[in-house]
């Protein structure tokens, strides 16, 4: 496979913005071992893409495809179904009806807190970029490898952690008798404990920040590693602003990046259930919540017609989105 | 490369195929069989007994974290053999709904509350028993053993474990002038000081009391939402739902929260744990109540361990542990005795312990028929 050779001379194209035309030649012209030449193990490759794959490969998608089906594509049948059906006493009885969609649309506290859900999650977002990002430059840009893995380390070490454990913990920190409302009190800065702290809007955009950044970091991080930050030097010895190189040079190479982490947090976050709850208090109700209450009172064709339409607005949003879901290219 | 080749839109057709089997299957299920869609199938399993033997083994109990210690498990385990694997739940409709879902299979012992019981057993999810075939039968009061809403076919359906009047409690350190009345939560002063458990009926039950609503599980539309504008007026004042009434002894003792729907005892529970004093009150508009115990899931695939857990560790020494633990009065007079002996004759009689008919005169908990209407108001005012 002497014909893989191409790939190193390529890959310099993408990341190493020297590349000449000249050297470009030499490396597309050149006699492969095998005695092909580049263009033809371009045809070849496509040749292999457009044949028939053998049965025994197709047979290596079976497993995926019945996990997929079976867990994944029949449930959504079975709530697509409950969506379209009625309750009666307990029981779901299959009387077709679009009444639980046109509740979902015409009851004002449904898109209410749906617009709710998506502005603090939006919020959050926003803020995990806006700290995540100048972390992952700082990370790439002036931390030596060694430090830099040891850095990345420390910021998935969360991870190792229960999520409910470090929601549990954020209500030790942020509560009346907390660690910093303690503090406060120790050094004299307050005489009683400050009550904004928990329970509100504010702890839930807080503890959402801190379970989500590190996702928002490991992306940036990835997409920066591939950044040439000559290309900075470059644009500031021709005039450049150190803003105007950033806005202009760097933040549309890494605008890949910047999505991907925006959809890593932003569509998770749709769905949050238990960070509301355990430290929202009753305004920090999101759209989870409702939908949890709507499937404890037995309302299953109401819970399942408002988790599906939450499900098609992300189907949209990745619709919208889909030409920066090139993970593959990320890393 | 060798092997047969097929088309990728032979594999499509395929895998569809057989992707369209499958949705077809549990489509079929959703509609014909599904857990959620009707009552739980007919089982193999014996009928409903006197009694099932005891036997080793383990079982699975749904329940609530105040139903056993885990050192009262070690000791099932060590003197019995009787392994337990409790899962906690916060409200009825939970258990109720996981226990409709998965039946006797994965459920052998699920706790529940008054007017539940007989649901499920409508349902077709719990089966009755012979009371007094149970040796820890013989310790509860006599009263206990003639509730005609947990009787039906000549057999009992639950085994009877605790009850209590779902009080109001209060810090008189703030909240100075005692109240009579539901009304006192709504004084602005009390601005997110106040705390509930997260049950979306007993909630609206209770704001269906606060306006001397008598029958406030079974209120009708007009009277839901006149329930739901007495909330949404409220939540200004509500700190927060809690999903276990553990919770609500934290935010007491810590002072975040002034005034809790609470069971019987909260003011012990609290002082334990290092807080303030609490006092509480029964508003004159009225209280709801509940009363729970054991049921036997039908068709539990462990009904031995299950059934030997009542009979075995259900004794007057656990109980009278609980109630000293957790503050709200048991069913069992054996244990009522033993804590007399122990010198809390005056705790036991402040905490009901000793009146156990007073279940008979509470509005007690139980599904409505409305379900719909209570949980569209609740998230209704939730969401304002």
């Amino acid at each position: 496979m002497g014909g893989l050779a191409i790939y190193p001379g390529l890959a310099g194209c993408d990341g190493d913005m020297t590349l000449n035309a000249t050297d470009a030649t030499t490396v597309l012209g050149e006699i492969q071992p095998g005695g092909e030449t580049p263009g033809d193990i371009v045809r070849g490759a496509e040749e292999m893409a457009g044949a028939r794959p053998s049965r025994k490969v197709l047979l290596g998608f079976v497993p995926i495809s019945v996990l997929l089906v079976g867990f994944f594509l029949a449930p959504l049948m079975v709530m697509v179904l409950y969506s379209l059906w009625t309750m009666e006493g307990f029981n779901v009885v299959p009387h077709w009806t679009l009444v639980n969609y046109v509740r979902f649309f015409t009851a004002g506290m449904y898109t209410a807190i749906l617009l709710k859900t998506a502005a603090i999650s939006l919020l959050v977002t926003i803020l995990a970029l806006l700290f995540g990002y100048p972390f992952a430059y700082f990370l790439v840009r002036y931390v030596n490898k060694k430090w830099q893995i040891l850095l990345l380390v420390l910021v998935i070490i969360p991870f190792w952690t229960s999520y409910l454990l470090r929601v549990y913990a954020w209500m030790g920190i942020l509560g009346r008798k907390g660690v910093i409302n303690q503090f406060l009190m120790v050094i004299g800065l307050v005489r009683q404990p400050l009550e904004f702290l928990l329970y509100n809007n504010f702890s839930v955009t807080l503890v959402f920040l801190y379970l989500y950044l590190p996702f928002a970091i490991i992306t940036l991080y990835a997409s920066l590693e591939k950044f040439d930050f000559n290309q900075i030097n470059a644009a500031m010895d021709l005039g450049a602003t150190p803003w105007r190189a950033f806005v202009e040079i760097m933040l549309p190479q890494t605008k890949q990046g910047v999505i991907t982490a925006f959809l890593f947090i932003f569509i998770p976050m749709l769905g949050e259930y238990i960070t509301p709850k355990l430290v929202g208090g009753t305004d920090g109700t999101m759209m989870a919540n409702l939908i949890v209450n709507l499937f404890r009172g037995f309302q299953f064709p109401a819970g399942s017609a408002v988790a599906l339409s939450i499900a098609v607005l992300i189907t949209l949003i990745l619709i919208v989105f889909r030409r920066y879901l090139r993970v593959e290219e990320l890393y | 490369m060798s092997g047969k080749k097929i088309s990728r839109r032979e594999f499509m057709r395929l895998t569809a195929g057989a992707g369209l089997g499958l949705v077809g299957a549990s489509t079929l299920a959703a509609g014909c069989g599904g857990p959620a869609t009707s009552a739980p199938p007919p089982t193999s399993a014996p009928p409903p007994t006197s009694a099932a033997p005891v036997t080793k083994g383990s079982f699975n109990w749904m329940t609530w974290s105040d139903h056993y210690f885990p050192d009262q498990l070690a000791e099932a385990a060590s003197q019995y053999g009787i392994k337990v694997t409790p899962t906690l739940f916060s409200d009825n409709s939970e258990a109720f709904l996981k226990v409709q879902q998965v039946g006797g299979k994965q459920v052998d012992l699920v706790s529940g509350d008054a007017l539940w019981v007989s649901k499920y057993y409508q349902e077709g999810l719990i089966e009755g028993f012979d009371l007094d075939t149970l040796a820890t039968a013989k310790n509860l009061f006599d009263v206990v053993k003639q509730f005609d809403f947990w009787q039906a076919d000549g057999k009992y359906l639950a085994f009877p474990f605790g009850y209590s009047p779902v009080l109001v409690a209060y810090n008189p350190k703030y909240v100075t002038s005692a109240p009579d009345s539901w009304a006192a939560l709504w004084e602005p002063k009390y601005k997110g000081k106040i705390a509930m458990e997260l049950q979306p009926f007993d909630v609206m039950a209770m704001m269906g009391k606060s306006l001397g609503i008598k029958d406030a599980y079974n209120m009708t539309p007009d009277q839901i939402k006149q329930a739901q504008q007495q909330l949404i007026t409220l939540k200004p004042n509500i700190l927060k739902f809690v999903e276990q009434n553990t919770e609500l002894v934290t935010l007491m003792t810590d002072e975040s929260i002034w005034f809790a729907t609470v069971n019987v005892g909260m003011e012990d529970r609290v002082k334990d744990a290092g807080g303030p004093e609490v006092r509480t009150f029964v508003p004159k508009e009225g209280v709801v109540g509940w009363m729970d115990g054991e049921m036997l899931v039908k068709g539990a695939a462990n009904r031995g361990p299950a059934w030997g857990w009542l009979d075995k560790m259900e004794t007057p020494e656990w109980i009278a542990k609980n109630f000293l633990e957790y503050g709200r009065p048991l069913f069992n007079k054996a244990a009522y005795d033993l804590l007399v002996k122990q010198g809390y004759e005056d705790r036991a009689k402040r905490y009901l312990f000793d009146r156990p008919e007073i279940v008979l005169s509470m509005t007690l908990k139980g599904p409505s028929a409305n379900m719909d209407l209570y949980i569209n108001a609740f998230n209704e005012a939730l969401a304002k």
